[in-house]
């Protein structure tokens, strides 16, 4: 009954796959199958980002501005400086450090919380933005080096790149947050950081970092995302952030004790991109989907919470 | 005399527990009634029982001239004119006097809040029935603790309708100083013919201000004093303990005398130009109450909190840890006061909880050896006897003694040359107690320096090989442990206060 | 000791001294600035700010001021957007007659409260991720309303609040004026309004004094989000009409009055009048710099640094023992 409850997400997405395939049987179909994974793929690296500062306890509110960042000094790079892709890759990478950065120094050394800090990161990231494109023009380069343009559209025996990449970042997170000690110091700073703080964990410097590492970590979703449509499209990113948010605490709803984990939120990104899939496979109008995929995010994300609660309350604890 | 209130045969269980054997407390009218024992001696499941938060197996519990059989609920005792002063103040640190007494109460006129109506009557309670001056605009953040505690009780007692006030542990966190205001307000209630039960630790309070004493030892009420002097003091520390002081505490055997810890004019936030050494093999005691810079002194060494001026040297080099990592490092560990809050991560396994100190020894290229890990934990849990002896458990299920052992435990794996214990067998029940002391003393005994910073007198003299005393952040005194006892280190610490050092 | 006291001290009057120093900047900049036509057509900008404000700094001193565990309510502005959909949705292309439009308008707001009180309450989710995702949820229902257009209204009633006066005053200016002041007597000067401190002040505490914690956070969710309805009716004004994208500012504008309110305030704490002169500082300020030529771009950016400004010297000067 217990393992019932709490997998019992599982089953709403069982339900969703069953209804969508019902609809329209192509949802079934091993090309839409690839279709829904390389849909989720910069979801999943910035819900990874997010499930980092989640579970260290934070918030990280600018995910979407990072992954901005990443895309915006990439596709400078390589128009006006024409820089080789890899040297594309790193300025983009060096971009999503700089916002991880900022929200770092704010949250560690002028002691703001996460949310205000990285608030105010979104804020100023985002008129940073709009100032550079005066006014939020995309900065299209058709005439990409296809080294980089592969990173969207390129694939290895048949899978796309970005899914790969998507993989990798998975299987480097789940080895960093899961299975690694400073995984373990980074649960612990999220849970009590005093008494971390006490056992000898460098607990300002782990933040630091994390910050950072988040950042550059949803960077790499900007690149894929430049790569795919050949622009930099400013604010594109904050469309991630509250399907990011979600995906951590719909798999946090899995976890024994409702910590962030790394399968879990690829368990709540999988489900998001059958959602927006299965969605766009009924054929809805463009404003009609918007509405009707942020009306089931609430009510999924009140699923898996208000399940999770079920759980608790059966074990005698709150 | 009718008593105001009449528990007898009291019984409680918890799972695996029997919490009152059978207990009996009675307060007759008008007096204050002490109430002692060690920590799960009973005083706080007797108080819930009669808070209406714990349904009792068994017993009777009479309110004036009504009899109730487990059906007391919060609503009835507090209708019964029974208030209850707790430990932790709940204010708003951000609310005036006055918002925080009529906190859930206020006073309403046809324009909205009657805020003069409620600032004077704040006032005149306080001056009136606390014998206390406090304006009643002032916000409670600028208040200090003992005005924070008269606060406190006004809230519960300004209807006016109380007949029996329960004090749990008042003065705990009061200075010495402060001790007298709260005194003098309890006196201004008795003077009102209010009953009181004090719970307290401090005996030389309960012989100071309670009409009569009632002792409780293993859920039953061992020994009911009807005259108090100062002579029952021994008596009732027999009476709580129930054996022989001296049986509690391991044996000591002071191995060396090399100096490993100094201090010299060490000064930072709330002490000042303290001077003390520890030596390997030795367990140095550190008495003083709430505010006397004992927290901040430990915090100091440990690199919570900043070194303003003067210098520690550890293994004979210059130790300035500036935070616990670097602490830790040098080979410093701390069992810290509030366990639950600084010492355990609550919801980690106790895996986890044992290996956070040392998770490179536990690891190859930063990656956790699951397997050693838990090995290492297990082995852990054995030495210390952990119950239950299951490492996959979160800490948070587990019982105060044993949340004790495995913060302990975390040391023990790491190893380190000065171990410091604040506070450490606070919330602890006897049994294991006894398990924690022998384990300081082993600690010792191999070699390490062991500084225990504690309120309690018994477990200072027990433990110590030497013991020092701060007062309002001085360095009152420092004494080998036999050169001391109960009574006069009990004096040393209260200092100039209530004329206990003639 | 003293010194350390001293500087956080100070560090408490940095929000009000940045602000003071960029009026005195505008003022000689742009002299005209303060004039009394130039500080009613300040103060108009900032009706709608003003409103939401004042619903979220209900929402904080019931909830606590912890933006993660205690209150906040990030949906303010979404329901104030749908509001202001409907009604234009209703009036313009369906001809409704404006009290039912606004009787729509008002189900939609509370129905966004309501949802925001189940999900913190009962469900316990925390309301900063409640609110998000509520918000979210209601924009992507306003665009379907609106499809995404602008749908422009020329209701009187809605001309009047943006044209009309009252007594030689701006007629939204003196209706967000009594507003405020109904909202701080129901949070300070009542007993519900103490009680609701209190439950933001310490949770256990107030529990302790006999408080029904719940309801109280539930009610200020509905507080809040009847704000967001009443701050739909400037938003038209302000806009004649209603505009896709008009909530991400209102956002921070109100996150910004509201923090910097409590800056100003004598307790260091989110107070109603504290929210609505912050609301009315910020509009002067984005009114002030776009008055002088700064580009509007900008305006993100110095709003972003000034929360900053503000919760950084909140942060320094209560900064704990670790």
């Amino acid at each position: 009954m217990k393992w019932l409850l709490r997998y019992s997400f599982l089953l709403v997405i069982a339900a969703c796959i069953v209804f969508f395939s019902f609809w329209n049987p192509v949802f079934l179909s091993a090309g839409n199958q690839m279709n829904i994974l390389e849909g989720s793929a910069i979801l999943l690296i910035v819900a990874l980002g997010m499930t980092l500062v989640v579970a260290m306890g934070g918030i990280d509110l600018s995910v979407g501005i990072a992954l901005d960042f990443g895309a915006a000094f990439a596709v400078v790079a390589l128009k006006e400086y024409d820089a080789a892709w890899y040297v594309a890759i790193l300025a983009g990478i060096v971009g999503g450090c700089l916002i991880g950065l900022l929200n770092a120094v704010l949250i560690v050394w002028l002691n703001v919380s996460a949310f205000m800090a990285t608030l105010g990161t979104f804020f100023i990231g985002s008129s940073v933005q709009r100032i550079f494109t005066n006014g939020g023009g995309p900065i299209s380069h058709r005439r990409m080096p296809q080294e980089y343009r592969d990173l969207a559209v390129g694939d290895f025996g048949g899978v796309p790149t970005e899914v790969l990449i998507a993989g990798f970042v998975l299987i480097l997170y789940f080895i960093f947050l899961e299975r690694s000690i400073l995984g373990k110091r980074i649960h612990a700073i999220g849970l009590q950081p005093t008494a971390a703080l006490i056992a000898g964990v460098e607990v300002k410097k782990i933040i630091f970092a994390s910050f950072i590492i988040a950042g550059a970590t949803c960077a790499i979703g900007g690149l894929i995302a430049s790569a795919n449509i050949r622009m930099f499209t400013p604010l594109s990113g904050f469309s991630y952030l509250l399907d990011a948010i979600a995906a951590v605490f719909i798999g946090a709803s899995m976890h024994p004790r409702g910590r962030p984990n790394v399968m879990g939120t690829l368990v709540g990104v999988l489900f998001l991109g059958i959602l927006a899939n299965g969605l766009n496979l009924m054929g809805l109008n463009f404003n009609t989907k918007d509405a009707l995929s942020g009306v089931i995010l609430v009510l999924a994300l009140a699923f898996a919470i208000g399940q999770r609660r079920l759980t608790s309350l059966r074990k005698g604890q709150t | 005399m009718t008593p105001i209130l009449d528990m007898a045969g009291i019984s409680v269980t918890f799972p695996g527990v029997k919490a009152l054997d059978k207990a009996m407390l009675t307060v007759l009218p008008g007096e204050v009634h002490g109430l002692v024992g060690e920590n799960g001696a009973g005083k706080s499941t007797l108080i819930k029982v009669l808070a209406g938060v714990y349904a009792p197996d068994e017993g009777v519990v009479s309110l004036g001239d009504e009899k109730h059989i487990s059906t007391l609920t919060p609503n009835l005792v507090h209708t019964a004119g029974v208030r209850f002063i707790h430990q932790e103040l709940h204010l708003v640190p951000h609310f005036t006097v006055a918002e925080s007494v009529f906190m859930g109460q206020e006073i309403s006129g046809r324009f909205g809040l009657d805020k003069s109506t409620m600032n004077a009557r704040t006032e005149d309670f306080l001056r009136e029935t606390l014998n206390a001056d406090i304006s009643p605009r002032t916000l409670i953040r600028d208040l200090g603790t003992a005005e924070r505690k008269l606060v406190q009780i006004s809230r519960a007692l300004i209807d006016g309708r109380a007949t029996l006030v329960v004090f749990d542990e008042p003065t705990a966190p009061l200075a010495s100083d402060e001790v007298d205001r709260l005194f003098a307000a309890i006196g201004g209630l008795k003077s009102k013919g209010i009953a009181m039960i004090y719970v307290s630790h401090y005996l030389r309070e309960i012989t100071h201000i309670s009409d009569r004493v009632t002792v409780l030892r293993n859920g039953k009420a061992v020994k009911v004093f009807n005259e108090v002097s100062d002579q029952i003091t021994d008596p009732m520390i027999s009476a709580m303990v129930g054996r022989e002081i001296a049986e509690m505490f391991p044996k000591k055997e002071n191995t060396s005398n090399k100096k490993l810890f100094e201090a010299r004019e060490l000064s930072g936030m709330g002490f000042s130009q303290v001077n003390f050494d520890v030596a390997a093999g030795e367990v140095l005691g550190i008495a003083g109450l709430v505010g006397s810079g004992r927290e901040e002194l430990i915090d100091t060494i440990y690199g919570l909190l900043p070194v303003t001026s003067g210098s520690m040297t550890l293994k004979a080099e210059a130790y300035n840890p500036k935070r616990p990592a670097k602490a830790v490092k040098a080979g410093v560990a701390l069992v810290p006061r509030d366990r639950r809050h600084d010492g355990l991560v609550l919801d980690q396994p106790v895996i986890d909880n044992i290996n956070l100190a040392s998770l490179e020894e536990v690891s190859t290229v930063l990656m956790e050896k699951r397997g050693v890990a838990k090995n290492r934990a297990e082995a852990m849990a054995n030495q210390l006897d952990l119950r239950p002896r299951n490492v996959t458990m979160i800490p948070r299920l587990l019982s105060g003694g044993n949340q004790q052992k495995v913060v302990l435990g975390r040391w023990l794996a790491k190893g380190g040359d000065l171990f410091i214990l604040d506070e450490p067998t606070v919330g602890v029940d006897v049994g294991a107690k006894v398990e924690i002391y022998a384990l300081i003393r082993e600690l010792a005994a191999q070699g390490s320096a062991v500084i225990v910073s504690s309120g309690d007198p018994l477990e200072l003299l027990g433990l110590s090989d030497r013991i020092m005393v701060l007062q309002r952040g001085f360095l009152a005194a420092s004494h080998d442990a036999k050169d001391v006892n109960v009574d006069s280190l009990v004096a040393l610490t209260t200092g100039g206060s209530s004329g206990a050092i003639e | 000791m003293i010194a350390i006291q001293f500087v956080r001290k100070l560090l408490e009057w940095v929000p009000v001294a940045v602000f003071a120093l960029m009026f005195i900047f505008l003022g000689i900049e742009a002299p005209t600035l303060f004039t009394p036509f130039t500080i009613d057509l300040m103060l108009k900008q900032a009706v709608p700010t003003v409103v939401v404000s004042l619903g979220l700094a209900v929402v904080i001193i019931t909830g606590g001021d912890d933006v993660v565990s205690g209150g906040i309510d990030l949906s303010i502005p979404a329901a104030a957007i749908i509001a202001a959909a409907i009604i234009a949705d209703q009036v313009t292309n369906h001809g409704t007659a404006l009290p039912i439009a606004l009787a729509f308008a008002l189900l939609a707001a509370i129905t966004v409260g309501a949802l925001n009180a189940f999900l913190v309450v009962m469900i316990r989710m925390t309301p900063l991720l409640a609110t998000l995702a509520s918000s979210v949820a209601v924009v992507g229902i306003t665009k379907m309303i609106t499809q995404s257009k602008r749908i422009n209204v020329t209701d009187p009633f809605i001309v009047f609040l943006r044209d009309g006066t009252v007594i030689g005053l701006s007629a939204g200016v003196v209706a967000a004026g009594l507003l405020t002041l109904i909202y701080w007597f129901l949070m300070h000067q009542t007993r519900w309004g103490m009680q609701a401190q209190a439950t933001g002040g310490g949770r256990e505490a107030a529990d302790i004094s006999g408080i029904s914690t719940k309801r109280y956070q539930a009610i200020s969710f509905l507080l809040a989000a009847f704000t967001g309805f009443l701050a739909s009716m400037f938003v038209l004004a302000r806009g004649s009409g209603s505009s896709p994208g008009t909530e991400e500012n209102l956002l921070l504008e109100m996150v910004l009055a509201t923090f910097l309110g409590a800056a100003f305030s004598p307790r260091r704490k989110v107070t109603v009048w504290g929210a609505a002169l912050g609301a009315v500082l910020v509009a002067m300020l984005s009114v002030g710099f776009k008055s002088i030529g700064v580009n509007v771009f900008w305006t993100g950016c110095i709003k972003g640094a000034l929360i900053l400004i503000v919760v950084a010297s909140a942060a320094a000067t209560t900064r704990g023992r670790y």
